[in-house]
């Protein structure tokens, strides 16, 4: 199995024999050969950067040298890898966790999607002060869920540098589906800049890793198809918005390589299978910036859990994973040959790929690039515009506008982005009928200008089945049935040009206080995106129930996509008293200023 | 309530199946002397049990399938390319995106290849239905299933094998 460079490094004796468990596949064999729900969490510990038993494990983060993609490079490392080792807990036990710090520089770990308590989630500032170089901290506490999830720093811009890993718990009771085999894949993108350099870069030249801007090639095509009057008209609105309407991504395949489980796509890092085996897949995108869309050519899937979570089974021939989610998948591999796990980044500028092979050298056909997106055509799809017709546009608001500089927004009212207020208009009539007492919204109902049966940009949805938010539906309605009682709007707003990320246009140090819930109300949280790209929304410590229309059996996520100009809607149980971070995961704009603290009393 | 459904199977491609009238444990039209055995069954999210089973060529059996999940659950027997088919129809029928149940009636006889058509019964949560179905002679091996999208796919079948 996989090329692993783990011997490469001092290690303990004991690391090296978990890491030789890991690459073998001797447990994997004799799983096969009773029935698989038998013992249906079946773990075969596959994972390339080795496995850390629960529930006492001992962590050690260093920044050393260690090659990645076939170069030099310098990234922190977890116990000798990375990204770092797999740590696997059981629902029930209590995890003791000793983390040492042997960097020169403060960290920490938190550990994402895990309920517990508010001084053991590992956030500099706000959980605890952080981990001081030379010190150990010990993080306790009960694990009172299972499932799929990660961890990684959450001090300054060390995630970059591939300090994350996954966490999976294992399950106390039988869980919604039967596997004889698993693999977790981690999706991380890496860089051989430094990430204060990226940040830098991405303060002063706006678009610096967009190496896809328009040419004059398209400006001909376009003119073209739409006229010159048309064209002129949509590249002054982009130009106004300080945007690029090819930024899909504002870091980029210029810069990354995207790695699965550590390893680039020449290195094919390969997950065995024996033809016949259902075989479960812990997909997480453990990346800094990078959405990916995954696909196995040959090969569906079938969706079990989401952010951990199980949910109703949905077979589907791609998905898109947001950073820092995750999805548990099952695939059937009947032929005794080789699939490539294909990990596309959304914005086309590169791909994470992996081999599933029943046997090790194995390799399958590398699928084509698809097209870069174009946000422009995404803008008038989210409202429902069809054509180009820029004739008449009546009542432009800024509503579903993406302002990413509202002062430069005049003269859009010529512009091919007409209509919105009245398309949210009839959305508003129609969802009246089922709003509750209190005028809000019925518990689980989707906003109008929410888009989950949209996947989002770059997906041409005709020829296959991608996963969408609306999919995801829960088994049994989560413990708590109160309708919400307080409605918390918030709004994703940004910069480009002075890369300044914000909630509210306010950043992280510009507010005053931190974003007050009751302790145990019962909250909906409405998102209302209004820039031009995707923020995956993360909540500490209290779930997050994803309101996509399926009333009671709404899923619940620790992260929540929310795509450009779409307003999305969470209910929250404010059950954990004590600060919680909440902020975009993409990690520049976390360091830019689109961060709050949540204080739960 | 008690579903209760008669399907005599002779061959994959001749079935006579009937659908007894009316609720609460009415007894089916061929009498309990007909049945050779009855075989409890265990639908769960996502698993059958029991996980495989064996029958003798020409016997009939009567499946008590009691659903103990939260969600709507089939039973189906036939051959695994004929659930295949059954199961990309159901897929089909689900549409692209939305409610993967949608359409898919309490159905009695799924469509099964060559035109035949599969005994089945679908059995809503916490409910018990009855399938009473002769064993066909000359057939190596079948499989019972669910193919409620995605249920298969994540382990709701098992093998029926023949004995002799």
């Amino acid at each position: 199995m996989a090329r692993s460079r783990v011997i490469t490094h001092p290690l303990s004796r004991r690391q090296i024999l978990k890491g030789g468990a890991a690459l073998g596949l001797g447990s994997a064999a004799a799983l096969g050969l009773r029935p698989s729900w038998a013992n249906p969490w079946g773990q075969t510990n596959v994972y390339s950067k080795g496995v850390e038993d629960g529930p006492e494990v001992a962590l050690a983060i260093r920044r050393e040298s260690i090659p990645i993609a076939g170069q030099q490079a310098r990234p922190i490392s977890i116990n000798g890898t990375s990204p770092g080792p797999m740590i696997r807990l059981k629902e029930g036990h209590d995890a003791v966790l000793r983390v040492t710090n042997l960097l020169d520089e403060p960290t920490s770990i938190h550990w994402h999607g895990l309920i517990l308590p508010p001084g053991m989630d590992g956030v500099p500032g706000v959980s605890f002060p952080g981990i001081a170089p030379g010190e150990t901290f010990t993080y306790r506490f009960p694990v009172r869920q299972n499932g799929t999830y990660w961890y990684h720093s959450h001090s300054g811009l060390q995630e970059q540098l591939g300090h994350a890993g996954p966490l999976i718990i294992d399950a106390a009771e039988r869980e919604p589906f039967r596997y004889d085999r698993e693999h977790v894949l981690l999706l991380t993108d890496w860089t051989f800049e430094e990430p204060t350099s990226v940040f830098r870069n991405l303060k002063t030249a706006e678009g610096y890793y967009n190496f896809q801007e328009r040419t004059i090639a398209d400006f001909f095509a376009d003119v073209r198809e739409k006229g010159v009057a048309a064209t002129a008209e949509m590249r002054g609105m982009w130009a106004k918005m300080r945007m690029s309407s090819r930024d899909i991504a504002d870091v980029t395949g210029s810069t990354y390589r995207y790695l699965l489980n550590g390893h680039s796509p020449e290195e094919n890092w390969t997950a065995l299978f024996k033809a016949g085996e259902r075989v479960r897949l812990r997909v997480i995108n453990g990346s800094a910036m990078s959405y990916f869309d995954v696909r196995i050519p040959g090969l569906k899937m079938t969706v079990v859990a989401a952010d951990g979570q199980p949910v109703q089974p949905v077979p589907v021939d791609e998905f898109r994973i947001g950073v820092a989610e995750t999805y548990d998948v099952l695939i059937t591999p009947e032929d005794d040959s080789a699939y490539t796990l294909f990990a596309e980044a959304m914005d086309r500028s590169g791909y994470a790929r992996a081999t599933l092979a029943p046997r090790e050298g194995m390799a399958a056909e590398i699928p084509e690039r698809r097209q870069i997106a174009d946000r422009g055509m995404e803008a008038m799809a989210a409202h429902g515009m069809e054509g180009m017709d820029h004739a008449s546009m009546p009542g432009m608001d800024d509503a579903g506008m993406a302002g990413m500089d509202h002062s430069s927004m005049q003269g859009m009212d010529h512009s091919n982005m007409a209509g919105m207020d009245q398309a949210d208009a009839q959305g508003m009539s129609a969802e009246r009928g089922r709003m509750n007492a209190n005028g809000m919204l019925a518990a689980g109902a989707a906003q109008p200008g929410s888009r989950y049966d949209q996947a989002g940009i770059g997906i041409d949805s005709g020829e296959h089945r991608m996963l969408v938010y609306r999919d995801l539906k829960a088994f049994t309605p989560w413990p708590d049935r109160r309708e919400p009682e307080r409605e918390l709007e918030l709004h994703l707003t940004g910069n480009m040009e002075r890369y300044i990320w914000s909630f509210d246009d306010k950043k992280f140090s510009e507010v005053s206080g931190p974003l007050h819930f009751n302790k145990d109300e019962r909250l909906r949280l409405i998102l209302i995106n209004d820039t031009m790209m995707e923020h995956p929304i993360h909540l500490h410590g209290m779930w997050m129930e994803l309101e996509n229309g399926q009333g009671e059996l709404i899923p619940r996520k620790h992260t929540l996509n929310v795509k450009p100009g779409e307003r999305v809607s969470a209910l929250i149980t404010a059950d954990a008293e004590g600060s919680w971070a909440f902020h975009c995961h993409l990690l520049y704009h976390m360091d830019a200023g689109m961060f709050r603290v949540v204080k739960v009393s | 309530m008690r579903k209760t459904l008669l399907a005599l199977a002779l061959g994959l491609t001749t079935t006579a199946a009937f659908a007894a009238p009316g609720h609460g444990g009415s007894q089916p039209s061929v009498s309990d002397a007909d049945i050779d055995r009855t075989i409890r069954f265990e639908a769960g999210d996502m698993w059958f049990d029991p996980e495989g089973i064996e029958v003798e060529p020409g016997e009939t059996i009567r499946f008590e399938v009691i659903n103990t999940g939260n969600i709507e659950h089939e039973f189906v027997i036939g051959d695994a390319q004929a659930q295949e088919v059954h199961r990309e129809m159901m897929q089909a029928m689900s549409g692209s995106h939305g409610d993967a149940h949608a359409g898919h009636g309490g159905h009695d006889m799924a469509e099964g290849e060559h035109g035949g058509e599969m005994p089945a019964v679908t059995i809503a949560p916490g409910e018990t239905a009855d399938l009473v179905w002769t064993a066909p002679r000359n057939v190596g091996r079948l499989e019972y299933a669910c193919n409620i999208p995605g249920h298969y796919e994540s382990g709701m079948s098992g093998k029926i094998d023949f004995q002799g």
